[in-house]
């Protein structure tokens, strides 16, 4: 068997429109999630034991239940709960979106409780309500500590996105195995589909370096 | 101005303030003192509620502390100076001062800026107003500290400490500040080892001993002839 470049290149376009697919599905997920986590996040150190308790069966119910398993379940179980058929672009974001949710509130419930309780307190003692400390004082200064992680979590969602290939969503996964269907070029399509995926954490843990010394150098003022 | 009635704090099983009573009058400077661990912060956080204490009675300025709403209310009658300042280290010295005005008392951020440049010129650190926390010295960011709380527009202020954090060559700028503000008839509770202040400003001096006010008078009696064995003990130990 010989190596066939010819097939990379010929395929390479259609594998980079998967990529692009990726990272929107990424981005979209992480955004959605990052929405959900910090909500979520806050409810798991709330003084009210039932905002508490919701948010522990969230987080503990995704991270200890595979993102197949919640992927099938969304895009199976759903559609017999509201009636309708859901598209597979809505059912894989909503998957990755909860999914990523309760990663980014744990991201979110360490980012808070490293703030020093003198700054809610601060913020308390001149009248503010828990909500507006919360907003105006811990957040701003929560977000550039969880950056880092923020990236890794992001990373990670990146690589587990390939699992909505399973419900024929077309991401880069998906269209190596529809080439390969076409041209059984198994080892050269998933050589290029691992490279592209690599370059692609490569790219994005760089940038949340970068990231993470502009706010570190912005914090020393 | 404040009453405190029989105010009792647990800490779980631990009894930390037992039976708590006294009255601190308008324009009155109280000054706290006592060993370690007797309970003079948990009273004094106990006096604008961000420690909920277990039994008794506080009344701020005719509020009860009873009910979110009148736990706010308070928290903008009573300004508080912490041991560590707390200042936001995320925003600049005159950013930390306009914060709570503009969102609690919903004033306009030119109302604000004045506030708080007035505010910086009566701690001397006018020139300071866009640095961040961390490029002042530990006196100049307590002196931030008690403007933003003075902000506030507070009828009581109360001190937590505020120059055991300090270098010594500072402890001199931020207890000037404050002198300044009692002259000026400001309700002051202040928790602090400087007896040369609790002398010279002070009304009345109360000596706290595991969880209880054992003696309480004017400075000149409270320091010459204190009549309880415990107090002669703390103070021979502090003179
Ligand atoms: N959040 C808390 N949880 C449990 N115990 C506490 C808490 N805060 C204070 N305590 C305990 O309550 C007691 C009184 O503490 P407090 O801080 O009021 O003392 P203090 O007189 O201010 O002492 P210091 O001079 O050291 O500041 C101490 O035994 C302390 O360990
Ligand atoms: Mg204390």
């Amino acid at each position: 068997m010989e190596f066939n470049f010819g097939l990379i290149a010929q395929s390479f376009p259609l594998l980079l429109a998967g990529a692009v697919v990726t990272i929107q599905i990424t981005a979209l997920s992480v955004g959605f999630g990052l929405l959900i986590g910090m909500f979520a996040g806050m409810g798991r150190i709330s003084k009210l034991w039932f905002v508490r308790f919701i948010s522990t069966v969230y987080v503990d119910f995704i991270r200890g239940t595979p993102l197949l398993v919640q992927i099938f379940l969304i895009y199976f179980a759903l559609p017999m709960i509201v009636g309708t058929r859901i598209n597979p672009f809505v059912a894989a974001i909503t998957a990755c979106s909860i999914n990523s949710g309760a990663y980014i509130a744990e991201i979110f419930r360490a980012g808070i409780q490293s703030i020093d309780k003198g700054q809610m307190e601060a913020g308390r003692s001149l009248g503010m309500s828990w909500g507006q400390t919360m907003y105006y004082v811990i957040l701003p200064q929560a977000f550039k500590r969880i950056i880092p992680p923020l990236g890794n979590e992001f990373i990670a969602m990146l690589k587990d996105s390939s699992l909505v290939s399973v419900i024929g969503f077309e991401e880069l996964t998906r269209r190596g195995q529809l080439i390969i269907a076409r041209t059984y070029g198994a080892f050269e399509i998933w050589m290029t589909v691992a490279v592209i995926y690599l370059v692609m954490t490569l790219t994005i843990s760089r940038l949340v370096d970068y990231l993470e010394r502009r706010y570190k150098i912005d914090d020393k003022h | 101005m404040i009453s405190i009635k029989q105010v009792h704090k647990y800490f779980g099983k631990l009894h930390v303030l037992k039976g708590i009573d006294t009255e601190i009058k308008e324009k009155e400077v109280v000054v706290i003192i006592g060993p370690s661990g007797s309970g003079k912060s948990t009273l004094l956080r106990c006096i604008n509620y961000l420690e909920q204490y277990s039994q008794g009675e506080i009344i701020v300025d005719g509020i009860p502390l009873t009910g979110e709403a009148n736990i706010n209310k308070i928290r903008t009658e009573v300004g508080m100076v912490f041991q560590r300042f707390n200042l936001f280290p995320h925003m600049t010295v005159l950013a930390n001062i306009m914060l709570s005005p503009m969102k609690v008392r919903k004033i306009t951020r030119i109302e604000a800026e004045k506030i708080a440049h007035d505010l910086l010129k009566k701690v001397g650190l006018s020139d300071k107003d866009n640095a961040y926390p961390e490029q002042l010295s530990g006196g100049q960011q307590q002196r931030v500290a008690i403007a933003r709380a003075l902000a506030m527009r507070p009828k009581v202020m109360l001190f937590d400490e505020p120059t055991s954090a300090l270098d010594p060559e500072m402890i001199n700028e931020v207890l000037d500040v404050m002198k300044t503000l009692a002259n000026e008839g400001m309700t002051m509770v202040v928790v602090t080892h400087e007896m040369g202040f609790a002398r010279e400003v002070g009304d009345r001096v109360i000596f706290m001993d595991e969880g209880r006010i054992i003696e309480e008078g004017t400075p000149t009696d409270f320091f010459t002839n204190a009549r309880e064995e415990r107090t002669k003990n703390f103070l021979s130990k502090i003179l």
